[in-house]
């Protein structure tokens, strides 16, 4: 009678994984996470880069991300293990080095990322209370994100719905004070054709300045690939929400930013912290403005919090990951017993935050640029890098691991998405070289981990125990 | 009877599988269920400490999560081999207690067993327990294992 069925021959609903995530849930997912980042937090800088004509850097900035997207979806398809870059680029270098190098890179992105968006955050909510010092309100901010991660209360795919729903209401906001503002016949057009060529500079320079910010505004789509493996039907409906959803929130982008530059002078806008509440700050709806005022930077900060809460979930499963391979030290791994989560990681990642954040604050002053601007360049920097090599990795990969499912990118436009992730590249290091200290910083958090536990891993182990092998202590059951 | 053995792939659901065993009549019990329940939001959606650990290490690189939870599933269900009633693994996503709940009544079990993780404050003070929520809305009897309790240190 004794019988052990195994997940492979067992009955009906055994076997894999009960997924649980459609593609309209994805696809929510996809559009909260990308547009809680951008462009509630520095649509006003854009738009000091490029002048009256921005939108067209987020078209731009929107397209290339777009495209890069759909070789993250033709590798999803192919190898839907929630691992992302790093996978990807394994499978197709077998590098130990670059497949760290990607690793780091993607964990410091998400760390930069984590404060300028915090710092985005304190910036609307001094519009509400304008008290305490923003660098206290940032610190406070991550800490409660990384007590909720701990808690570990953002697991409900609905509570993620809910937040891109607001996120969205917030942009519909701006553009329908955009449309009135067309409709009372105050609009003047030639403000979307005017470009910040001040110093001499050319649009497409101006344009180029811009794209580069404005890509921190797509960013935050790799992480869907965190959920690929529990998508329904990831085949057919993972490509579909995650372009799709890159689409609409480029399109949602281009429009705001229009309605933007039409309603609000752009040197206010560049001179805004919280740019667009600018724009409902004109008054141009026959709603009080006050309440439109509070409402809106409730929302932006609702926006805000979301996509910073998926970058505070990645960089502890990062860690926990490195961790596994013996790459970093090994307390990463540790498991709080009753909430599941990573605390060693989520404590982690909170103290490099908040010494970003308090480092950013002190130091720009000196450099001229403001924190938010750094962290986003340095975000940009980041994922530019890993986004060309995920370019390079899906051609690389071509003819491997097919099948007739597999979701297949187009080979000329992944080409035209790797010359603009380089050219942007190129560019942003170009005109902002102070960006690569920040990043080397980054990297070497990174690399000091691989340190301590290349030099001191072995210790804790007893002796004629391998790298890597369970010693009774972690394995035993009492 | 149909007995669902709940695993969040720690050590402590083991010792809860190892409990039912210790008391249950295997002649009573038709069917063991084994579930792991991947979390996908979560910062870690599954942490296996029940698998050595370089085979936890090849799970995370060839299979991500979902493999870990399979080899922490296989684990619970190798203890009961040969125990005498069939065993299944059943791997699901989603929020542990709901999947655990739905689980119970979708394979009408007879009993749910649950580890409850912590012995800290952290237990009593922070809500949402996934232990205590099958407790309250599971659609049968349930199990919950607690830790040992920890020896006291007399203070002088």
């Amino acid at each position: 009678m004794a019988e052990t069925s195994t997940t492979a021959e067992d009955d009906q609903d055994t076997g894999g994984l009960r997924r649980s995530i459609t593609g309209r849930q994805l696809f929510f997912y996809t559009l909260g996470d990308v547009l809680g980042s951008g462009i509630y937090v520095l649509i006003g800088l854009v738009a000091a880069a490029v002048g009256g004509a921005f939108w067209i850097a987020f078209g731009v900035g929107v397209t290339v991300a777009a495209i890069t997207g759909t070789a993250y979806a033709e590798l999803v398809t192919k190898y839907p293990q929630a691992a992302g870059a790093a996978l990807y680029v394994s499978k197709a270098f077998g590098n130990k080095v670059l497949t760290f190098l990607i690793t780091v890179s993607f964990l410091s992105a998400s760390f930069a990322a984590a404060g300028a968006l915090a710092d985005g955050f304190s910036s609307y909510f001094a519009t509400l209370w304008a008290g305490p010092p923003a660098l206290l309100v940032t610190l406070l901010f991550i800490l409660v994100l990384t007590i909720i991660n701990f808690i570990g209360i953002t697991e409900s795919v609905v509570i993620n719905m809910v937040m891109a729903f607001i996120e969205i209401a917030g942009l519909i906001i701006v553009m329908i004070i955009g449309i009135w503002y067309i409709a009372q016949g105050n609009a003047e057009f030639a403000t979307l054709t005017e470009f910040e060529t001040g110093d001499g500079t050319s649009p497409a320079v101006a344009i180029l300045a811009g794209v580069a910010l404005s890509f921190f505004a797509m960013t935050g789509f790799e992480n869907t690939a965190n959920v690929a493996e529990e998508t329904i039907d990831p085949h057919r409906s993972f490509p579909r929400s995650l372009i799709g959803g890159m689409v609409v929130a480029g399109v949602i982008y281009v429009l705001v930013s229009m309605a933007a530059a039409l309603t609000v002078s752009t040197d206010k806008l560049a001179g805004s912290e919280a740019a667009l509440l600018e724009v409902v700050q004109t008054g141009i709806l026959p709603i009080s403005t006050p309440f439109m005022t509070t409402l809106f930077s409730v929302i932006a900060m609702i926006a805000i919090t979301n996509t910073t809460l998926v970058a505070v979930v990645t960089q502890p499963r990062i860690l926990y990951g490195m961790a596994n391979e013996d790459v970093v030290p090994g307390m990463f791994s540790k498991i709080h017993a009753t909430r599941r989560s990573p605390w060693v990681g989520l404590l982690f990642s909170a103290v490099v935050v908040a010494a970003l954040l308090v480092v950013g604050t002190l130091v720009p002053k000196v450099e001229g640029a403001t924190l938010i601007e750094r962290l986003s360049l340095v975000t940009v920097l980041f994922l530019l890098f890993i986004y060309a090599l995920v370019i390079v990795s899906c051609l690389k990969l071509r003819g491997r691991d097919e099948s007739e499912k597999t979701y297949r990118a187009n080979t000329p436009l992944l080409l035209v998405g790797l010359v603009g992730n380089l050219a942007i590249f190129g560019w942003s290091v170009y005109d902002d070289p102070t960006s690569l200290i920040w990043c080397a910083g980054l990297l070497a958090v990174g690399v000091v981990l691989f340190l301590v536990e290349y030099l001191f891993g072995k210790r804790s182990r007893p002796p004629g125990q391998e790298r890597g092998e369970a010693t009774p202590e972690t394995r035993g059951v009492s | 009877m149909h007995v669902i053995v709940a695993t969040d792939g720690s050590r402590q659901s083991l010792r809860a599988a190892r409990h039912l065993k210790s008391f249950a009549d295997p002649k009573k019990i038709t069917d063991v269920s084994v579930i792991a329940v991947t979390r996908p939001l979560a910062a870690v959606a599954f942490a296996d400490e029940l698998s050595p650990k370089d085979r936890r290490k090849a799970d995370l690189e060839a299979g991500g999560f979902k493999k870990a939870a399979e080899s922490a599933a296989a684990v619970i269900a190798a203890e009961f081999e040969g125990w005498g009633p069939k065993v299944h693994q059943r791997l699901r996503s989603g929020s542990p207690a709901n999947e655990i709940i739905k689980a119970a009544q979708q394979l009408g079990a007879g009993l749910v067993v649950v580890a409850s993780g912590g012995r800290g404050l952290s237990d009593t003070v922070l809500v949402g327990s996934t232990a205590q929520r099958v407790q309250h809305y599971a659609p049968c009897p349930v199990l919950v294992v607690r830790p040992n309790p920890r020896p006291r240190r007399k203070k002088s």
